[in-house]
């Protein structure tokens, strides 16, 4: 009895008894969706639809609707932009390079935590378009053949971007598809046969009927596009902080800015995949799945990555004020003590003090105060791209020509809309995709053996 | 003037000939198709500019212009560089005459004031209303009209002695006081001629010479270069004594902030000092007595050692020039305080050689406003029957205590010509739709023997179906029985001419006289006799001190716009846009305080405040100032229309319901200077729309000045010639030679990408900051030429204003309480064209690019709208669409530059160095088979730069202007230093008298 109690306990999942337990409950949830779905739902179409008419009136009456001007002419778009490429970054590192490690308190999160990549990387793409002064000439910034013999400016950050935007889509995308591959079949098998889910379910998992050969296939091609992947997981964001550190703009061009971004990415990802996985794990009974233990390990993830930000942002005014230039140190001075010293301490509150936290035992194992933190963390890195961009270039080189910027009620409305859109794909797949990877939890349940008479007798 | 003629200049200016043909031929229904000339008029190539010379009409400085054309329509105005008053350049409000020629709220038609409002009526009807109306009043009929020129004045002066009528002529920025004041002095009728360029010192007494006073272009020349350091050369010192800083204050190298109405005061001390050092006060020596310096140091609170101080100065650095007080500062006392100003220029041996009271300025308005005063009251005692108002607006320039409007009701018969619908016109009975001067012929007489034709620039704009005042009155003269000798104004203008042309004796034939006079735009005729300037014994007692103001709290000071003058010009989008350039706001009003004012009634920049005064309230927003005395408040004139145009109604306070009805009662003049004010916060706050972030530059390599000891001891940094002579030499970026490695040996030999075609020039400017007044008439004429669009107050509120130069302006040194040096600087920022330019790496498109020449060119149509390039700029020049911006009222489209691309909405724009001027010099060059050269390329913002502060051209050529200007020890690179940008524009540091901090640059 005691040594079955131990040997419980130290499995990642000591709650949950067989391989079939497993079909059942994950299976369950891409059942008929209840009233709270459906009230959520409609709450993300409805914000979609705040999205897409904000656009549309944007693209009619033209850029000037948004608060921007001369000197701060990127703002709430590029602040959501960099935000969304950043919580698409925790996705990958979750997948791939935990994969890699072999990090088994993956298996339960990974598949959330990849969608919300995907999703992300789609609502990341949406503002450098909608950013566009001329957003129908977006193809532009694409290295197509033409007979005008024009091509992109490869020099230009902005093209990067469209690289490393794009190629991180495509390759989040496959190895999300890839690794849905054997629960879509589960899920086949157990939908209706001759019903629609059931056409799409057969459709999605290319004939997967799980032999030997099919998962040698399968394992090979994780493992590839698994360290396919890893790379990006650096590269994508620090070639978005290049659109800053590229620059000459006193606050942005910085040489830290690659390792600071990519680890802010994580820190920002990490706390939303602890803000999506709450209330899933609530909504669906899922607590024998995500145990606290996979909390306190994304919780110490995010301790680590809020410490390299801490980090950073130490290191951002030291060399502000070590490098003796005024319009340097004034660009930090202004960053605490200017107009916008709100959003710069609720910056540093939200990034540095409330992660503090995550050093208690109590707190990491605390569901609850752990959703809390990974709200404040969002916001806090939502405001740590949002200082970056506005105070930098509201206090340049020349005094005279600074100046201040609003975001108006069109950029806040597509900002909305972009969580919404970002919502209701999230609804959708909890809904219509297995959001526990039904195969990889099976890899670490203990191997179904036959019990042992004495303990069939005991019970 | 005309054998100085290049032959160039003769082919851009041709003149009219005969009297049809000059108007070519042009109507909506031919420019709307593609090839408008069946039978072409033998002066127009579609592509190719017309030139016409006339006379800006804007204000009276009587500026000579040229008029570019392009297929009949006039399109650009440039000083005409013949014309000894504008000398090539042209102010702000010269420049936006195209607005007033294209203004959408022209009137279309004569209107007739019915029982519900104006109904348009057709000419034949409307002239024969006049005529009947004027006939049936007999002789109690009056006309008033605005200062004009001399043939028009003529012809309204015997119509009137015709009918037995009066005629009163009415200026509302009047220096009525200033010419009585000379007619005192120096027994002359004109106001005096102020020779800045030969002044070793300048005084003013408030004057705001280079913003609105009498003749800015031409004084901004004068001063410009007279001020301005020479190479190894002095520079004339500049103190301004007055309460408040104008724009000509903020050019002062020293102020005197004494209290407003104390400036009297203060020039007969100075006389005194200087009279009791010897200098010759003839027979007001008794008179300056009584203004020994401790009496008047006593009474304005000045210490006499700075009275004594100016006094020696004057003389000792002299010859001195002493103008003002100006229009800001006319209290009742104002004819006294000019007599004083004068008094002091002859007494500190001006006269004859800064000030020529003989040579007087002819076209000045110094109307006394005691005329109309005189009208109104006939009105409203009934004795005016009919009364033409003849483009003046007094319902609006004149304090509503004159009664004006009331008097107006009274009236049984009031015609009004004019262009729109003003004011005062929507109170006539019949309104006729007045010509503007591009349309219309006349003549100017600005100074003795200096004679100038306006002629027609293009055929009337056919959405207004208008005619010239002059025709009108010739009409209604012809209609009265009587014989004018013509039969329209241009005939009657020929024949005005052919007297002038008969006087000369000389041989050449009138058509001659008259086409050269067409073609040149100005006849100077032999000088006169020089006689006058003997002091003529005062012949009246007259109060110097300092005016009783009505009312508590705050001395208002009324003073003229720089951009609007007394309003006349408001309607214009280029002007409401053009941020004022002594508070740098654009669109509205705004009441002028000192900061520590302000904190003490509770107000702060932004926050709409009520300005009370016993005649009246205004509410306007706060603008605190450093500049002005904290016993003062300002607010300028122009703003507060009702009824004037969609771009200036409901715009900003007018400052004149806050004046009394007062006239001086020395000239008759108005007084400005009358009231007190309070100031009461109303709890809104609506911020500035205002161009400027901070006035401060933080120590930054950006505007920079070094004092003059310190320039003739060669005390400037060496280090940075060497590089200049390299840019110089390869017209872009070498790096310094050093290891590899190491910070300076980057960029690397083959990755820099300044390097462009050694062949072709590199297009460089300089912009001396010594010279540049700050007047902004490069914004406006940078507008015109390139078809930058305006973006309304709100846009501007927010930082949107699309202006390629930014006129910036930083307080280094004021103090409003004490005597002592006033340092603020200018710093005309544009487009920098870098050689190393930060904004073209990070466009993902290409839209800003390198040109082999070194242009940094921005491709419209290629831009997505990234703003990337903005974000990268240090200079912050580039400006965004955001709006379809272009989109404009017919016809104000006209006014569009046909060389130039109209931006739409979502691209990014900025300063082009005038690259289409650039192409069409090469072109030239190329026809005429050699190379282009040097000031072959005038960009429109050197163009028209009154105080010849901007050169252009290529500084690969070491004889270029532009390269030995770039040699100067006084060169330096904004923000260079600290980026590495290798700008293509250099600027020449300031020159301050006093000891300044040094800037490494």
């Amino acid at each position: 009895m005691s040594s079955t109690t131990l040997e419980r306990g130290a499995q990642t999942h000591p709650d949950i008894p067989s391989y079939g337990k497993v079909n059942v409950d994950i299976l369950r949830i891409l059942s008929r969706p209840g009233k709270i779905w459906w009230l959520l739902f409609g709450l993300a179409v409805a914000g979609v639809g705040l999205l897409g008419y904000s656009w549309a009136n944007q693209l009619i009456s033209g850029i000037g609707l948004t608060g921007l001007n001369t000197p701060v002419s990127w703002g709430v778009y590029i602040t959501s932009f960099v935000f969304w490429v950043g919580i698409a970054h925790s996705g990958t590192l979750i997948s791939a390079i935990l994969f890699l490690f072999r990090a088994k308190w993956r298996q339960s999160i990974y598949r959330a935590a990849e969608a919300m990549t995907v999703f992300a990387v789609m609502t990341a793409g949406l503002f450098p378009i909608i950013h566009l002064g001329r957003a129908w000439h977006a193809y532009w910034l694409f290295p197509y053949p033409n007979e005008r013999l024009l091509w992109p400016n490869f020099r230009s950050p902005l093209v990067w971007d469209v690289f490393a935007v794009t190629t991180y889509f495509t390759v989040s995308s496959l190895f999300f598809l890839l690794g849905l591959i054997p629960d879509i079949a589960a899920a086949r098998d157990q939908a209706e046969r001759g019903s629609l889910r059931h056409r799409v379910y057969q459709l999605v998992s290319f004939g997967w009927r799980g032999t030997d050969r099919q998962w040698h296939h399968f394992g090979k091609a994780y493992l590839y596009l698994a360290a396919l992947a890893t790379p990006l997981v650096l590269s994508v964001h620090s070639v978005v902080s290049w659109d800053f550190a590229m620059s000459i703009v006193p606050g942005w061009h910085a040489t830290i800015f690659a390792p600071y971004f990519v680890a802010g990415a994580i820190f920002s990802g990490i706390a939303m995949v602890i803000t999506l996985m709450v209330p899933i794990r609530k909504a669906f009974g899922l607590e024998a799945y995500l145990t606290t233990k996979h909390f306190d390990a994304m919780a110490k993830l995010c301790l680590v990555t809020g410490l390299i930000v801490s980090y950073a942002y130490i290191t951002e005014f030291f060399m502000a004020w070590y490098s003796g230039e005024d319009p340097e140190r004034h660009a930090f001075w202004n960053r605490a003590f200017g107009d916008y010293w709100w959003a710069t301490w609720t910056m540093l509150t939200c990034n540095i003090l409330i992660p503090v936290l995550l050093w208690f035992k109590r707190v990491r194992h605390s569901i609850a105060a752990l959703f809390v933190i990974s709200i404040f963390v969002n916001i806090g890195m939502w405001f740590e791209r949002f200082v970056i961009i506005v105070t930098s270039l509201s206090q340049e080189y020349m005094p005279f020509a600074w100046g201040n910027y609003r975001p108006s009620t069109t950029e806040m409305g597509i900002m909305v809309g972009s969580f919404a859109w970002f919502g209701m794909w999230f609804l959708l797949f909890v809904r219509l995709l297995p959001p526990v990877a039904i195969a990889e939890i099976k890899e670490v349940l203990p191997a179904p053996l036959r019990p042992r008479a004495g303990a069939e007798a005991a019970r | 003037m005309s054998e100085g003629i290049k032959r160039r200049d003769f082919l851009r200016a041709a003149g009219v000939t005969g009297a049809g043909a000059g108007l070519v031929g042009c109507s909506t229904e031919q420019v709307e198709k593609l090839i408008p000339y069946v039978t072409a008029p033998e002066e127009i190539t579609p592509g190719v500019a017309t030139w016409y010379s006339t006379v800006c009409g804007e204000c009276s400085s009587g500026c000579g212009v040229w008029v570019k054309t392009r297929e009949g329509r006039a399109i650009k105005l440039e000083g005409n560089p013949n014309h000894p008053i504008s000398g090539g350049a042209l102010c702000a409000r010269g420049q936006s005459a195209l607005q007033g020629l294209y203004d959408p709220d022209r009137l279309t038609s004569p209107m007739l004031r019915g029982a519900d409002g104006y109904e348009p009526i057709p000419w034949e009807e409307a002239e024969s209303l006049l005529l009947a109306g004027v006939r049936d009043a007999g002789p109690s009929v009056a006309l008033v009209s605005r200062k004009a020129g001399p043939t028009l004045a003529r012809l309204e002066d015997e119509l009137m002695a015709g009918t037995g009528g009066q005629r009163i002529e009415y200026d509302a920025a009047s220096e009525a006081p200033l010419r009585e004041a000379a007619r005192i002095v120096f027994g002359s009728n004109a106001i005096p001629t102020f020779d800045f360029l030969s002044a070793g010192i300048v005084f003013s007494f408030g004057a705001d010479f280079l913003g609105s006073w009498v003749s800015p272009v031409e004084h901004t020349r004068g001063f410009a270069t007279a001020s301005a350091a020479e190479e190894g050369g002095g520079k004339s010192p500049f103190v301004f004594i007055g309460p408040r800083l104008s724009l000509t204050g903020q050019n002062a190298d020293e102020w005197v902030p004494v209290a407003p109405g104390a400036e009297a005061l203060v020039a007969l001390a100075v006389a005194n000092v200087i009279a009791r050092e010897g200098g010759d006060a003839g027979s007001y020596a008794d008179l300056l007595q009584a203004y020994g310096p401790e009496t008047v140091s006593a009474q304005v609170g000045l210490p006499v050692e700075t009275i004594e101080d100016l006094a020696a100065r004057f003389v000792a650095e002299g010859p001195g020039l002493a103008v003002g007080p100006g229009i800001a500062a006319q209290g009742a006392n104002a004819t006294a305080a000019n007599v004083a100003v004068l008094l002091l220029n002859a007494v500190g041996g001006a006269v004859g050689q800064t000030l020529r009271p003989w040579d007087g300025h002819l076209s000045a308005a110094a109307s006394p406003a005691a005329g109309l005063a005189g009208v109104i009251d006939s009105m409203a005692g009934g004795e005016i029957q009919a009364l033409i108002l003849h483009n003046v607006n007094p319902a609006y320039t004149l304090p509503p205590g004159f009664g004006f409007s009331e008097a107006l009701a009274s009236v049984p018969f009031s015609v009004a010509i004019t262009d729109r619908l003003d004011e005062t016109a929507v109170q006539a009975d019949l309104v006729l739709p007045d010509r503007h001067f591009l349309e219309s012929w006349g003549d100017s007489n600005p100074r003795p023997g200096l004679w100038a034709l306006q002629q027609p620039a293009m055929q009337p704009v056919p959405h207004f179906d208008s005619r010239a005042g002059g025709d009108i009155l010739l009409g209604l003269a012809a209609g009265l029985g009587q014989d004018p000798g013509a039969a329209d104004y241009q005939e009657y203008l020929r024949s005005a001419w052919s007297e002038i042309h008969a006087g000369l004796a000389s041989e050449e034939p009138f058509e001659t006289f008259w086409r050269r006079a067409l073609r040149d735009g100005v006849v100077e005729l032999p000088a006169e006799e020089a006689a006058g300037g003997e002091l003529q014994a005062p012949d009246r007692a007259m109060s110097f001190e300092a005016p009783e103001l009505e009312g508590e709290g705050l001395a208002l000071i009324v003073y003229p716009s720089d951009r609007f003058g007394d309003g006349r010009s408001a309607n214009r989008p280029w002007l409401q846009e053009l941020a004022d350039p002594v508070s740098k706001i654009a669109w509205h009003s705004w009441i002028e305080i000192h900061p520590e004012t302000a904190a003490e009634l509770g107000v702060s920049s932004g926050d709409v405040a009520r300005v009370t005064s016993p005649n009246g309230e205004v509410e306007v927003p706060v603008w605190t100032y450093p500049g002005i005395r904290r016993d003062a408040a300002a607010l300028a004139m122009g703003g507060g229309h009702t009824s004037f145009g969609r771009y200036a109604d409901g715009r900003g306070a007018n400052p004149m319901t806050l004046l009394p009805p007062a006239l001086e009662q020395t000239s008759g003049g108005l007084v400005h200077l009358a009231t007190r004010v309070t100031i009461e916060p109303t709890g809104e706050h609506r911020g500035l729309a205002s161009i400027e972030g901070a006035s401060d530059q933080r120590h930054r390599p950006i505007a920079p000045a070094v004092e003059l000891e310190a320039l003739l001891g060669g005390e400037i940094h060496e280090e940075e010639h060497a590089e200049l002579y390299e840019l110089q030499a390869v017209g872009g970026f070498v790096p310094v030679e050093a290891e590899e490695g190491i910070p300076e040996a980057y960029p690397l030999e083959g990755a820099r990408y300044g390097e462009y075609d050694p062949q072709a020039p590199r297009w460089a400017m300089t912009i001396d900051l010594d010279k540049c007044t700050g007047c902004s008439a490069c914004i406006t004429a940078c507008q015109s030429e390139n078809n930058v669009a305006t973006v309304g107050e709100d846009q501007v509120r927010m930082g949107r204003d699309l202006a390629w130069i930014r006129l910036e302006r930083f307080y280094e040194t004021v103090d409003a309480d004490i005597p002592g040096p006033v340092d603020i600087r200018f710093l005309p920022m544009l487009c920098q064209h870098c050689g190393n330019a930060p904004c073209e790496p990070v466009c993902p498109v290409y839209a800003a690019y390198h040109t082999p020449d070194g242009l940094n060119a921005q491709v419209y149509n290629r831009c997505v709208g990234t703003r990337y390039c903005a974000n990268n700029c240090p200079y912050k020049v580039r400006v965004f669409n955001w709006f379809n911006f272009s989109d404009v009222p017919e016809p104000l489209n006209w006014q569009y530059n046909p060389d130039v691309t109209v931006r739409s909405g979502g691209v990014m724009e900025k300063c082009s160095f005038c690259v289409q001027r650039i192409r069409q010099a090469e072109n030239r060059a190329t026809l005429e088979g050699r190379s282009v050269e040097d000031g072959d390329v005038v960009p429109a913002c050197q163009q028209g730069c009154p105080a010849e502060a901007i050169v252009f051209g290529n500084i690969r050529d070491p004889a270029s202007r532009v390269a030995q200007l770039s040699a100067s020890d006084r060169t330096y690179r904004v923000l260079d230093v600290l980026i590495n940008t290798q700008p293509a524009v250099n600027y020449l540091r300031k020159v301050t008298l006093h000891a300044v901090e040094d800037i490494h640059v």
